[in-house]
């Protein structure tokens, strides 16, 4: 094989790359990868260490504000929890204790996320076919002007 | 706001898999093509693909390089591209996808090495410096050019195009499997899925090599082979006649067996897909290039060269709409349906500007062009003159001027 000396020199790259893909892989599967399933386990606590907890829940949001908390859970919405609409409490008790302004989702889209008619959805669920329900323009606060969200009615 | 219709549940709304899931399987599909016409040629003798053998090899190349940036495009995080490859992850079906792409690149590239050997070793020889340093690392450093080396060569390009044949087949099927196994979809889950796919990226290879190759001639003004065109153009019409059949009688099979899936498919396509299948895949990129195409097989000899040619060119053109109009009904129309199988979502529009937008998917077609451009200045797809036989097969069976005609189906 006096003339195929090339081909000797591609086998041996050949070689070359393959052992480098496989060194590779080697450093490149994480240790803990496996531990709890087919991601790197170390990965679970470190998301959880990075994230500050910002849902505090219906209840810590009642100990300041009592009075629309009560009419919350008297109401149609009592499943629906507080920061859906206002934000997480992060949010607006910041850690060191100040208090700022929640953003407040008023939009129509957030209300019709569950109550625009779907034929899907179970036929008890109070839902509306938007465009015959509103009289005018479906934009904005539309659904805000005639239904409380704190204690909706039909 | 999402127009959903029909019983839809109410998170079966959006379209996830955008317009880059589109263009994998259509960038996909060139690879696998270009490389079955460069197998006519290398692997069962077609002389009549000679001219368009070199170009055939390096557009699957050229293709091959891009066919994964739509995936890490819409995924966001470019170095699960090598990922895919290095570590994969054996339950998930991309895993086949990252084995199988390595390893057709692999085959391709030592391919593409043997066949392109002599000229490097020639442009070495006659440049200097830095260049020559180039070209010298890219000869690994054997300037053997002897006829037993060139021998050598080509049985080395034989045994690995009948390695890269299957290996170019199975990427490309693969690609119809990954549908293909989606149990849970009616639309999808076709053991005729991967062959399909198959059939119609050698459809799409094919046209699109009729395109370039007339490109490229009139770009080097050079003349068109008109065998080769010819040549062409039965296939595709071969490749196409298949590809239609299969994709009609898995519709007609659904139809006649009028199973629960029926129901929605049928709503699917005669709403939301109404355009892109029976206009855009069945009539516009499946009928008239048909047509056309059967007046350039069965009138072959009475047709001018220019006529055949023309003719040709659009039923080229029309078919690389066909196959993307096929992709996008797959991929868009299989995710408009519901879980529910009783209604369907939002129809799909594909942003302009951002990640996974048109502009983006134009660029990465285009950017196979570029990188065909960088491999002519580099390496030079043309055959040097007189040059006779890099990658043909063995003295006594090629010949190094106009090619012989065979007889094509």
């Amino acid at each position: 094989m006096e003339h195929g000396k090339h081909v000797f020199r591609i086998v041996i790259l050949v070689v070359v790359i393959l052992t480098v893909v496989l060194l590779a892989r080697g450093f490149l599967v994480p240790k803990t990868y496996g531990l709890y399933g087919r991601y790197r386990g170390a990965n679970v606590g470190e998301q959880m260490n990075i994230r500050p907890v910002m849902h505090g829940g219906a209840a810590a949001c009642a100990d300041c504000h009592g009075d629309q908390a009560a009419k919350r859970t008297a109401g149609a919405h009592k499943n629906v929890s507080c920061e859906i609409c206002h934000g997480p409490l992060g949010a607006h008790v910041k850690a060191d204790g100040t208090v700022v302004k929640p953003p407040i989702d008023r939009s129509f889209t957030l209300c019709a996320r569950c109550h625009r008619k779907v034929a899907a959805r179970p036929a008890k669920f109070p839902q509306v076919d938007l465009d015959q329900h509103v009289n005018g323009p479906v934009e904005g606060k539309v659904c805000l002007q005639c239904h409380d969200p704190h204690s909706p009615k039909p | 706001m999402p127009e959903i219709t029909g019983f839809s549940f109410p998170n079966d709304i959006h379209v996830t898999w955008s317009l880059m899931i589109v263009m994998y399987p259509y960038i996909t599909g060139f690879v696998a093509g270009s490389f079955i016409v460069t197998s006519l040629y290398h692997l069962f003798d077609r002389q009549e693909f000679k001219p368009v053998a070199r170009l055939a090899m390096a557009t699957s190349f050229a293709f091959l390089l891009v066919a994964s940036l739509p995936l890490q495009l819409h995924l966001g995080q470019p170095q699960r591209g090598p990922f895919v490859i290095i570590t994969p992850n054996f339950t998930s079906a991309m895993a086949g996808f990252g084995i199988l792409y390595s390893f057709y690149l692999l085959v391709l590239v030592l391919e593409l090495w043997f066949v392109w050997r002599q000229e490097i070793i020639d442009r070495a020889r006659r440049s200097r410096g830095m260049v020559r340093a180039f070209y010298a690392a890219l000869a690994l450093g054997t300037y053997d050019t002897s006829p037993e080396a060139i021998e050598i060569d080509h049985k080395a390009i034989k045994i690995l195009a009948g390695i890269g044949l299957p290996a170019a087949c199975m990427l490309h099927g693969y690609v119809g499997f990954i549908f293909g196994a989606i149990k849970a979809n009616p639309w999808w889950s076709t053991p005729l899925m991967p062959v399909i796919f198959l059939l119609s990226a050698a459809v799409s290879g094919i046209a699109l090599l009729i395109l370039i190759y007339q490109l490229f001639a009139r770009i080097d003004r050079r003349p068109v082979v008109a065998t080769c065109v010819s040549a062409l153009a039965s296939w595709l019409w071969f490749f196409l006649i298949l590809t239609i059949t299969l994709e009609e009688l898995e519709l007609i099979v659904m139809a006649y067996e009028k199973s629960e899936s029926w129901l929605i498919i049928s709503e699917l396509l005669t709403t939301r897909l109404s355009f892109s299948y029976v206009t855009m895949q069945m009539i516009v990129g499946g009928l008239i290039p048909f047509i056309l195409l059967a007046v350039v097989v069965l009138m072959n000899r009475y047709l001018h060269e220019r006529v055949r040619n023309t003719l040709a060119t659009i039923a080229a053109f029309l078919t690389l709409i066909q196959v993307f109009s096929m992709r996008w009904n797959i991929v868009i129309g299989g995710q408009l349906l519901s879980k529910s199988l009783r209604g369907l979502r939002s129809p799909y529009e594909p942003e302009i500007f951002g990640r996974e937008g048109v502009l983006m998917a134009i660029a990465l077609f285009v950017a196979p062009f570029v990188i065909l451009w960088i491999f002519d200045r580099v390496l030079g797809i043309e055959e040097p003159e007189g040059a006779g036989g890099h990658g043909s097969p063995p003295a006594g069976q090629a010949s190094a001027g106009t090619p012989a005609v065979t007889h094509v189906p």
